[in-house]
């Protein structure tokens, strides 16, 4: 009795901590007199949140939970307000991605990409690194990362043990194949609304706060630069770090390419899958500032479903409810704080006390947001990076725009830990990677990125 | 003493073995596969694997999926094949066992870990585990699930920081394998003390020296000069089991802190052998114990018989 007790509180000594810190900020620390209550619990029920999503002690859909029931719990909003701000075209837009990814990844096309990507690159090892990180990136700005690195990896890592029968005998190549596919497709993923949940929920704060709307073409006229900008320098630093063992890919190539001709020619049920995806891209490019990016994925996902792409069972049984849940709490939160003013307070605050070391208001903005962002990034996710630090940045003054568009793109540089980005974490699950890997590669796509996104502010924004 | 040698000679044991990776897991296992013949035990083997963070655990779950449609395994599963090739070259004559094949589509999905689908052999259960999630919550779970006896685990650095959560928390007897070298000789010591788990230890140890013929030391250890009779009886009562199962064994007393004359003695050349601490829970995970200090301080393989 003793010993499970024991065992609870040290497997949930997180959540302890959180409660315990909540209920002593909430009735015995007096808030600052410049915050109202309700922006002062709005900050506490975030802190706690941030506290248990980090540690993981409880499911994510209770993590969502409690963010939704401490807002009305202490009176923070009532609860027809906070049902009302739960459910939004952000959320719709993450819960149609996942399920796209489950209807996508399971139509087999992943073996007439490995296919498409020899037939370009051919069998020189620096050629198939160009050819995966080019390739991840390009189609993760449209359908997601996660998605493409489904599909990358099981091309990667065939090539990888087709080249050596223990992949751990030629750790270079492993992890330049690997990783190429993982940073690629998070390069890749700031490139349009539809890359990243993260890019959608900046979208939707900017329209909810007021601050004005981006169209999708207009997301990818403003960002993709610095994805193509990226690609050629990602090659670079991976072939430079991981130098890969052997030059040529030879007799793997030709085995890969033995392997997936057994799938035959493209079949119909094939070509409807890229005809939908197709159609879906086209609502998002055309549609999307009507409609919703959220409805328009939901869309597709109910054409998967009509045509019988995929079955229902299996978008229930693969798409995680708990990420869409708790989403829709922190975009919930998000709101609030906009709402009650905490995110201004906590902006106010940040420059108040950051004015005296940084005198150049920009570059205090661009500052702040990058490294809030990109730090948050690598301990938490990226969505919830910007679903969090989103309402703040966006009251830092300045062309809120801009400083949006340099949040969801700092969300991206998560390239130091395997938790921040879907891709990263992917690569680590093969356990062919080590943690220290993405720090030998990662503070290096770290300046890369910094450089790039400097460049684009300095450089190409000001030509729009 | 002779009740309980019925009970250990009628019960059919279960012994759990973890492995982490084919590089570091040999020793354990080639251990792990010794004591469970020693003690004619059911023997299960659990991969304990990091679990992806919650954010991004459906893309990595829809990544294996689409990799098993490569044939490209769990890297957990890679071990757990690796893992019965090991066990099958330790037990050459078990022809049983020689004719399992480890099948990758015959796992399955079971109170929140995967299982590979193993028949038994002469009648013995051989289950293979995939866990994710972190080390000792996960044995734990194996344990209560299976209802296993002992769980061996090999040693690193950071089982020395799991330590107190390890003897605290997992339910059955743990054989920490620390800096373990299945070619090395080594000599059993057994702790005697007052301990109601002493009785136990002294007879897995007999049967351990018994069935491997390693030679066997007890140690007795008292803070003052005079050994009580709690201490002494102990300490009788093992020389005679050792005498009744026609075992040489060589008894010390020694005066001392407990902890650091055992981690002294036991030097690198023994397996420790110990009974767990009868202290209440909460007194343990306040203070320690004296297994929690010797597993924490020593750097040979021990034994904490519960």
């Amino acid at each position: 009795m003793y010993i499970d007790i024991l065992f609870w509180i040290r497997q949930k000594k997180w959540l302890l901590i959180a409660l315990l810190y909540g209920l002593v900020m909430h009735t015995f620390i007096t808030p600052p007199a410049d915050l109202t209550m309700a922006a002062y619990d709005t900050l506490i029920i975030i802190s706690m949140a941030l506290i248990l999503i980090i540690t993981e002690p409880l499911p994510l859909p209770a993590i969502a939970m409690l963010m939704i029931f401490m807002q009305v719990v202490l009176g923070v909003d009532t609860a027809n307000n906070v049902a009302s701000s739960f459910m939004n075209d952000a959320v719709f837009f993450i819960m149609g991605s996942l399920m796209l990814a489950v209807a996508i990844v399971s139509q087999g096309l992943d073996k007439r990409l490995a296919l498409g990507i020899i037939k370009i690159t051919g069998h020189k090892t620096w050629r198939i690194v160009v050819g995966f990180t080019a390739i991840s990136a390009i189609l993760s700005s449209f359908i997601g990362e996660h998605t493409v690195t489904a599909m990358m990896m099981p091309v990667g890592l065939t090539l990888v043990r087709y080249a050596h029968k223990d992949p751990r005998k030629v750790a270079g190549l492993t992890a330049a194949l690997l990783f190429s596919i993982a940073y690629g497709a998070t390069i890749g993923s700031i490139g349009t609304p539809s890359g990243g949940g993260r890019n959608v929920i900046m979208m939707n704060y900017w329209s909810e706060f007021g601050v004005g709307t981006v169209s999708y073409l207009e997301w990818i006229k403003y960002v993709y630069p610095m994805v193509l900008f990226q690609i050629p320098f990602t090659v670079i630093i991976l072939l430079w770090t991981f130098k890969p063992e052997y030059d040529i890919l030879d007799s793997a190539v030709r085995k890969l390419v033995v392997d997936v001709a057994h799938a035959g020619k493209i079949k119909g049920k094939e070509w409807l899958a890229l005809f939908l995806f197709g159609l879906v891209f086209l609502g998002w490019v055309f549609l999307s500032e009507d409609v919703g990016l959220g409805v328009i994925a939901l869309i597709g996902v109910f054409l998967y479903l009509a045509f019988g792409l995929v079955d229902w069972s299996e978008l229930n049984q693969r798409t995680n409810w708990g990420v869409i849940l708790l989403f829709g709490a922190a975009i919930s939160i998000g709101i609030q704080m906009n709402q009650s003013g905490a995110a201004q307070w906590v902006a106010k605050t940040i420059i108040v006390n950051l004015s005296q070391i940084i005198e150049s208001p920009a570059v205090l903005q661009g500052s702040v947001s990058v490294l809030l962002t990109g730090v948050m990034s690598n301990v938490l996710s990226s969505s919830a990076t910007v679903a969090v630090v989103g309402p703040i940045v966006l009251d830092l003054g300045g062309d809120p725009i801009l400083i949006g568009f340099t949040t969801a793109i700092a969300s991206a540089f998560g390239y130091f830990t395997a938790v921040a980005a879907p891709a990263c974490t992917i690569i680590y699950s093969s356990g062919l990677v080590r943690s220290k890997d993405f720090l030998r590669a990662g503070w290096k796509m770290a300046v890369l990125s910094i450089v790039s996104l400097l460049a684009l502010s300095l450089l190409w924004w000001p030509l729009l | 003493m002779t009740k309980k040698r019925e009970k250990i000679d009628t019960k059919p044991l279960k012994f759990l073995t973890a492995v982490s990776s084919e590089k570091y897991s040999k020793p354990t296992l080639t251990f792990g596969s010794l004591i469970a013949s020693v003690f004619d035990a059911s023997m299960g083997v659990a991969y304990v694997g990091k679990k992806a963070s919650e954010f991004h655990g459906s893309s990595v779950n829809l990544t294996r999926q689409n990799l098993t449609d490569w044939n490209i395994i769990h890297p957990g599963l890679e071990v757990l094949q690796w893992a019965l090739k090991e066990l099958k070259k330790l037990n050459p004559e078990n022809e049983a066992l020689a004719k399992i094949q480890f099948n990758p589509d015959h796992v399955y999905e079971e109170d929140g870990r995967i299982r590979v689908f193993m028949p038994d052999v002469e009648g013995k259960k051989i289950e293979l585990v995939l866990r994710e999630g972190e080390l000792v919550g996960e044995l734990r779970k194996e344990m209560q699930l299976e209802k296993y006896d002992l769980a061996i685990i090999g040693g690193s650095q950071n089982k020395r920081n799991l330590a107190h959560s390890l003897i605290q928390y997992l339910p059955g007897s743990i054989f920490v394998l620390q800096k373990f070298n299945p070619r090395k000789k080594y000599k059993l010591l057994l702790l005697v003390d007052d301990s109601t788990a002493t009785a136990k230890s002294v007879e897995w140890g007999a049967l351990i020296a018994e069935k491997l013929g390693w030679p066997v030391r007890t140690l007795t250890v008292s803070k003052t000069s005079r050994f009580g009779a709690g201490y002494q009886g102990a300490a009788d009562m093992a020389k005679a089991y050792f005498d009744s199962r026609g075992i040489d064994v060589e008894q010390f007393f020694l005066t001392g802190d407990p902890v650091r004359t055992f981690v002294e003695f036991a030097g690198d050349n023994h397996i420790v052998i110990m009974g767990a601490s009868t202290l209440n829970p909460l007194k343990q995970f306040l203070f320690g114990s004296k297994p929690i200090q010797t597993l924490k301080q020593t750097d040979v393989p021990i034994l904490i018989v519960r």
